[in-house]
This record gives C-alpha cells, structure tokens and sequence, in this order.
C-alpha cells in the first residue's frame, strides 16, 4: 500500500472490519470444546488454589504477606495454562487448515498471506486477553492482601503476555510449516518442549520480579531502558516468525524469501547497535556473546533454509528483476533462489565474525582466554561445508525431487557425520564414550565435547578443506545461477509451447 | 471470460496425473470434464483453482496465469471441491459470512451478498444449522453457495452432483442452468453422464492424463458414433411380421446389424435423415403396419464407454 493507499484507509476509518480471520476464529473458540473445557479447568483451579490458600494460609502467615505468595501461585498457573494451552490450539488449528486435502482458507480464498497469519496471531492475542481477564478478579483480590504492589502486577502480566504473543507466532510458524503428518507430530512435540522451556524460564522471572519489587525500581533509567531492550527483543522475535509463516503460507512464484532476508539483515544491523549501546553502558561484553550466539545460530538456521529455495525462479520474480547491475546484485542477494542466498547468509555471517571481532577489541579482558570464535568459525564452515555437499547431491543424484529436500539432506548430513563415527567408536571401545573426547573431524558435536581446545584448530582447518572443495565443486552452478539472474528480455518470448487449443461455441 | 488451458502437466513423483493437456471455454459455457476414476480430472481442476501447482504450462483466466499469479487467479475462480466443507463448529450463515468477509465484502454489501446467496442456493431456512448437521445435499449446496458469494466469472465444479438425491440432482441442474445464463464459465465434472449431456455445452474426456475426445456434445456424439441407430415398432398384434420386416431391412442399402428387440426392431443407418425416411417409405409401401419410427441418439455414456478403457493410474 502506497502512501495515498494508506491516507486513504485511515480516511475511511468507519468501515473498518476486523481481520475476517479473527472473526471466525473466535467464534469457532467460543464453541469450542477445547477452549471452554480449558477455561473451565483453569478457574476451577484458581478457586481450589485460593480455597487452599485461604484455609491453610491465612493464620500461619505471620507476615501477612499472603497476597505476594498467592499471586505468585496465580502467575504460576496463568503461566502454565497460557503458554501451554493457547500456542497448542493455535498450532493445531493452522497445521489441520494447512493440510493439501482441505480445500478451504489457505487456498481458497482471496485473503493474503499476511492478513491470514496476522489474523491468526491476533486470535492467539485476543484468547491470551480472554485467559487474563479471567485470572484478573483473582490477581486484583491478592493486591489487597499485602504483599505484592500493582506495578508488579502489571508487569508481570505485561511480560507473561509478550511471551505467550511470541510463543503462539512460534506455534503459527510451526503449523504452517509444510510437512506429512507424522512431521507435523514431531513439530508438535518440539513446540510442547519449547512451551514448557519457556515456562520454566517465565517462572523464574516471575519469582525475580516478585522479589525485587518492580514498583521500587521503576523510578531508575535502567529499568526503563532494560524493558523496552526486552520488549524489542519480542517484536523482533515476533516480527521474524511472522514472516516466516507468511512465507510459508505465500504462493510458490511470489518472491517469498525477500522480506525475511531483508528483516533479518535489519535485525541482525538494529540489534547489533543496541548491543553495542549495551556494553558501553554496562561495561561489560557478555552480551556481545549473547547477541552473536543467537545471531550465528539465526543464521545457520537460514543457512539451511536457502539452500532448500528452487534454481529456477518464476517469471513474476524475474520481472520484479532490476536492470541496473548494482542493483541486481543486491536483487540477487535478496531475491528467491539458493546461490544468492548463500551468498547472503556467507555475507551476514562474516559480518557477524567481524563484529564480533570489533566489539570484542573494546574490551581485551573479554577476548583474552575465549575461543568461542574459532570453535563458531568451524561450525559454520562445517555447515557450510555440508550444504554445499547437499546442493551437490540433490543436483547430481535427485534433480528431478524438489529442492526443498536439500535442506533436510544438509541436516541428514550433519547428523551423519556426528552420529557415525561416534556410534564406530563406542562399539570398538568396548561400549565407552571416551572417543568423544578426542578428536574426530568432520563431527560438529566434537567441537563442543573435546577435552583439549587447543585442537579446535584442526578442525577448523579440516572444515575450511571441506569447504574448498565443495566450493569447486559447486562453482560451475554457482556462476550458473549468477548468469542466469536476470529480468526476463523485453519481448519475451512465450513462456510454454502453445498450440491453439480447440474452440468450443455455445450452442444454440 | 475466456479459460486457456496450455499444455498442463502434472507430476506426482514418478505418475504423470495430467499430461500435456490443453483446452478452452468462454463465457456462459458449461463444459463436462468426463473421465474415469484415476483419470486427472481433479487434479487439473485444482490446478486451474490455483490449489495445486503445475508441472509445466498454465492456465489463463483472462490472460492472467493461475501459476505466476495465482492471488489474481483466485478472485476470478469459484471451486466446489468434491469435498464438503469439515467445519464442525461454524454455521451455515458464520461460514457464508466469513467468505464473504475473507473476499473483501463489507457492511450492506457483504449481507445483501450472503442472504442473496442463502435464497438463489435455497439454504436460508438452515442458515443457523451447524454443517455438521446438514446432509450432503445440502452442504454441497452451501460448498456451491461459499464459491458463488463473491460472484467469479468462473466456477470449477468437481462431481457436485455426488451422494445427491435425483430432487437435488434436478434443483442443482436448474442452479447451474441460471448460472450459465449469467454468463458464467463453468467446468464440471461428473460420473452422471447423461445429466451432463443435457446441461453441458462441451466436453473433455480424459483419461490416464490425456484427452482422448474434446469439442462441443454434438461434435463429439458426431465424431464418436456416425452411425444412426433407429427403432421400429410394428401395431401391436402385428408381431408376426417383425421377420419379415428384418428382411426387408438387411436388403436396404446404408442398413446395417437389424434385429429384433423386445418387440421391437433395432437398425443400423448410415446415411442422413433422408436415407431414414426412405427406409420408411418403403416399408410403408410394403404394408408393414408402423406405428413408431424413431432414432435414438448416442449419448456421452456410450461415447465414453466406446472411447475410454477404463484404466487407472
């Protein structure tokens, strides 16, 4: 929508409907067994938690601080019903919406992919509101106990819906993803980890936030800055799972990777910033660990992604195309297709490396002693490695399977090259684990279990040998794909072979 | 709105479900799509409704690719899957409501849209039923009712007339008739072969991916069964000449294969009209008492019995 486009929009601001998702989502909820049974369940346990409170508590607390311990026990449940039960519904709901055999939504419609996932995500958000304000009468009866101040009550809640918002773009992300059933079980099982994962890490929050007292620290700079740091940190989770779901969901022609390699590189810019105002502020470079932890892992995981994008691109990516040729490097760069994309994500992550290597140099005293670098450095040329070695296959062996199965061979071949000689050895060392201690090129798990760091080195060198030669060997396609990237020439001729098909007249 | 159908493949693995198929049909067309089971009559349906992909080549609504645009595609396309609408918790009016919404109708216009739906589908005294307590019948009639609410220029329907009564076999007859007078293009395929003849304009049959006959019904009839087969039946207690009469016949020239049917005679005519009322003059000459004299005409299900095999892949 262009600038006139959303001027006019918000002119019209009195025909403005809700998302139509929305709207079928929650009255398909309200009928729903599944979220009435839950929301049943869960005050139900609010009254037992509160009877129990009240009979057992109420004369053997002698600090009459029963409103902090019973609003914790509130979070605690909140937590657990929120942050298990909404992103699993909306998970379920979209992979069952998703399946090739169910012609409806995702298909049919004229809805876009953006306003279907948004409207999923807004259905999550509004069913999390419905938990809230089911949990509210109960929390704001413990603030009249003593013990616990409505800042914190805000924040808390605050925070626990930023989480289960996340959690529940994951749940969507994971749903959409395009897989058989027996996969689509095994994302199941991953997001239920995850959500008990995060569950754990709420509760611990929780815990810390009621013994600080947020009300006392919110008057300082620091807490202010550390919030909207956190709240930044959510939306940018937020952000990428969404537009990685509305990839997902996006027709096969669109130009799909696009927006998430440009939000990924915004972020990855954005959050390297605000981590370097970070450690200056702080004085200390422990989150330039964190941010590069997560960014190298963002973008390994991308790493994977793009090598699974088609050779070929659709016309309607090839128009959008530009002529100019500095502008079509950064085309390629963005743009659908496997060779770009390793070039992006080669590009990013030697970004990172130097970053990292920048950062650091502010504070020698970190640098000193850590290695994480090098042993980060052989892990990426490893999976770089075996993504090339991937692409190879698949080109050689499976031309004709879609290209999406180089991305699960990369990993096949990852977990190969871990598994097997450390399976071999365990058998030849009559059943002992001592090998993975030692060293074993070409296993990426050997890097994290090696008893001497000083090896590191050998497998970085191997790794990087690895990457060479799959780099020559991959190098006739690369510089393929590189000539190839191209708009479509003016007068293009037809796309297909066309003969005049026979014409039928109406009869009389 | 003109539908192109451009040299369509489809794979699905190692089978070929749609192979190098191409045809087209316009506007306030009803064109059968005929085939045995197995055939790719679904498959090259949802290609056309931008469900699934095709392997190569396209479809052109109007001149827009259903593979390179398939957003575009869609708000011209109306589908009625061969399978109904799952929703166990919705409402016939909240699931007409919600395409309504979905296709970007709002306020008055997406009410005027859904209750004109509920009257020209007959569904407005279920409107508050769930789906899962409507019959088949009727919930093919709300399948229809969710393609037609945003009113595309054409509809693609797969074996609407499946599990249906013959009541509903008629009413559905007559909704597809009115649709194509309001200029729709419609492609609809059926097992029910003789409905087809009587509402379609042209036809494909395809089978094992590959069409094997295609053109308007008359061209088709014409092409797949040039022989006429005509009918005589003698005055009832006239019996005793039907020998005779069979005699008669197998001397004719253009007559071919007469014989007796249960009191009745069948012949074979190739030549044209004229050639059959020679025929008859003739036995009138000969005193024979003729009371009927008739030409049956070959329908779509003996063309497709002639022209198909019947394999599946």
């Amino acid at each position: 929508m262009n600038f006139a486009g959303i001027r006019n929009h918000i002119a019209n601001w009195r025909q403005w409907e809700l998302n139509p998702i929305v709207v079928k989502e929650l009255r398909q909820a309200v009928r729903s067994w599944a979220v009435t049974g839950m929301m049943l369940l869960f005050l139900g346990v609010l009254f037992f938690v509160s009877a129990v409170f009240f009979v057992t508590g109420a004369d053997s607390d002698p600090d009459q601080q029963m409103g902090g311990d019973l609003f914790t026990a509130f979070a605690v449940i909140l937590a657990i019903a929120s942050l298990f039960f909404i992103p699993l519904y909306l998970g379920i709901r979209v992979a069952a919406e998703r399946q090739e055999n169910n012609p409806d939504l995702f298909y049919v419609s004229t809805l876009s992919p953006a306003r279907i996932i948004l409207g999923k995500f807004l259905c999550g958000a509004y069913m999390v509101v419905l938990f809230f304000s089911a949990c509210m009468p109960f929390m704001a009866f413990t603030n009249l106990l003593r013990g616990v101040d409505l800042p914190t009550v805000f924040f808390i809640l605050f925070y626990l819906f930023l989480t289960v918002c996340a959690l529940n773009m994951v749940a969507i992300f994971l749903g959409c993803l395009p897989a058989t059933r027996p996969f689509k079980v095994l994302f199941a099982i991953l997001g239920v980890a995850l959500s008990i994962a995060c569950i754990g890490w709420v509760l611990t929050q929780v815990i810390r936030f009621m013994s600080m007292g947020v009300g006392s620290t919110m008057g300082g700079r620091d807490f202010w800055i550390g919030t909207f740091t956190a709240i930044a940190a959510y939306a940018a989770v937020m952000g990428l799972f969404y537009l990685m779901a509305v990839a997902l969901v996006s027709p096969p022609s669109s130009n799909r990777a696009l927006p998430v390699r440009v939000y990924i590189t915004a972020i990855w810019f954005l959050t390297g910033l605000l981590t370097l105002a970070w450690v200056k502020k702080v004085g200390d470079a422990v989150a330039i660990n964190v941010w590069f932890v997560v960014m190298f892992y963002l973008l390994m995981l991308s790493l994977i992604v793009v090598v699974s994008n088609s050779d070929a691109l659709s016309n309607r990516v090839r128009r959008a195309i530009p002529r100019a040729a500095w502008k079509r490097f950064f085309a390629f760069l963005f743009f659908n297709g496997a060779a770009g994309g390793l070039v992006w994500v080669a590009a990013m992550t030697a970004a990172t490396f130097l970053f990292l290597s920048k950062a650091a140099s502010l504070f020698p005293a970190y640098l000193a002693g850590h290695n994480e670098w090098l042993s980060q450095a052989a892990i990426a040329a490893y999976i770089f490695a075996y993504a090339l070695a991937a692409l190879f296959i698949h080109r050689t062996f499976f031309p004709r399977r879609p290209a999406k199965i180089t991305g699960l061979l990369t990993v096949f071949i990852i977990a190969l090259t871990a598994l097997t000689p450390s399976l071999f050895l365990f058998f030849l060392n009559q059943l002992t684990t001592f090998s993975v201690y030692h060293l074993e090129l070409g296993n990426i798990i050997n890097i994290f279990s090696m008893s001497d760091d000083n090896r590191l080195i050998y497998h970085f060198y191997f790794a990087m040998g690895c990457l060479g030669v799959m780099g020559i060997l991959n190098a006739p396609w690369f510089f393929r794909q590189l000539r190839n990237f191209g708009p479509p020439p003016k007068e293009a001729p037809p796309v297909i072979a066309y003969e005049p098909p026979p014409q039928i007249q109406p009869q009389p | 709105m003109k539908v192109e159908v451009k040299n369509l493949r489809k794979e699905f693995g190692k089978t070929v479900a749609v192979d190098n198929i191409s045809f087209s049909f316009d506007t306030g067309h009803v064109f059968g799509f005929v085939g045995p089971n197995g055939a790719g009559k679904t498959t090259t349906m949802r290609i056309i409704s931008t469900i699934e992909e095709a392997t190569s080549g396209d479809v052109l609504l109007n001149g827009v690719s259903v593979c390179e645009e398939p957003e575009l595609a869609r708000r011209t396309v109306g589908y009625v899957p061969d399978t109904l609408p799952a929703h166990a918790d919705m409402t016939v009016y909240e699931y007409l409501d919600f395409y309504a919404r979905a296709y970007g109708l709002r306020g008055k216009k997406r009410t005027q849209a859904v209750a004109a739906i509920e009257e020209f589908t007959n569904v407005g005294g279920i409107r508050d039923k769930h789906l899962k307590a409507l019959s088949k019948g009727m919930k093919q009639r709300v399948t229809l009712g969710r393609a037609l609410i945003y009113d595309p220029d054409v509809l693609v329907l797969d074996e609407p007339a499946a599990g249906l009564d013959p009541r509903a076999r008629v009413e559905l007859r007559e909704l597809l008739m009115l649709l194509a007078e309001r200029k729709k293009a419609i492609l609809i395929s059926s097992h029910i072969l003789t409905e087809l003849t009587e509402i379609c304009n042209g036809v494909v049959i395809i089978e094992r991916g590959k069409i094997l006959e295609t053109g308007t019904i008359d061209e088709v009839l014409k092409k797949s069964a040039p022989r006429r087969t005509m009918v005589i039946r003698l005055l009832p207690g006239s019996e005793n000449q039907i020998p005779q009469v069979i005699r008669e016949l197998l001397q004719t020239p253009l007559v071919e294969n007469a014989r007796e049917t249960v009191n009745e005679i069948q012949f074979e005519l190739t030549g044209d009209e004229s050639a059959a009322c020679d025929v008859l003059s003739k036995l009138i000459e000969k005193k024979f008492r003729v009371v009927e004299f008739r030409q049956t005409r070959a329908n779509l299900e003996d063309i497709f019995m002639k022209v198909t095999k019947g394999g599946v892949q």
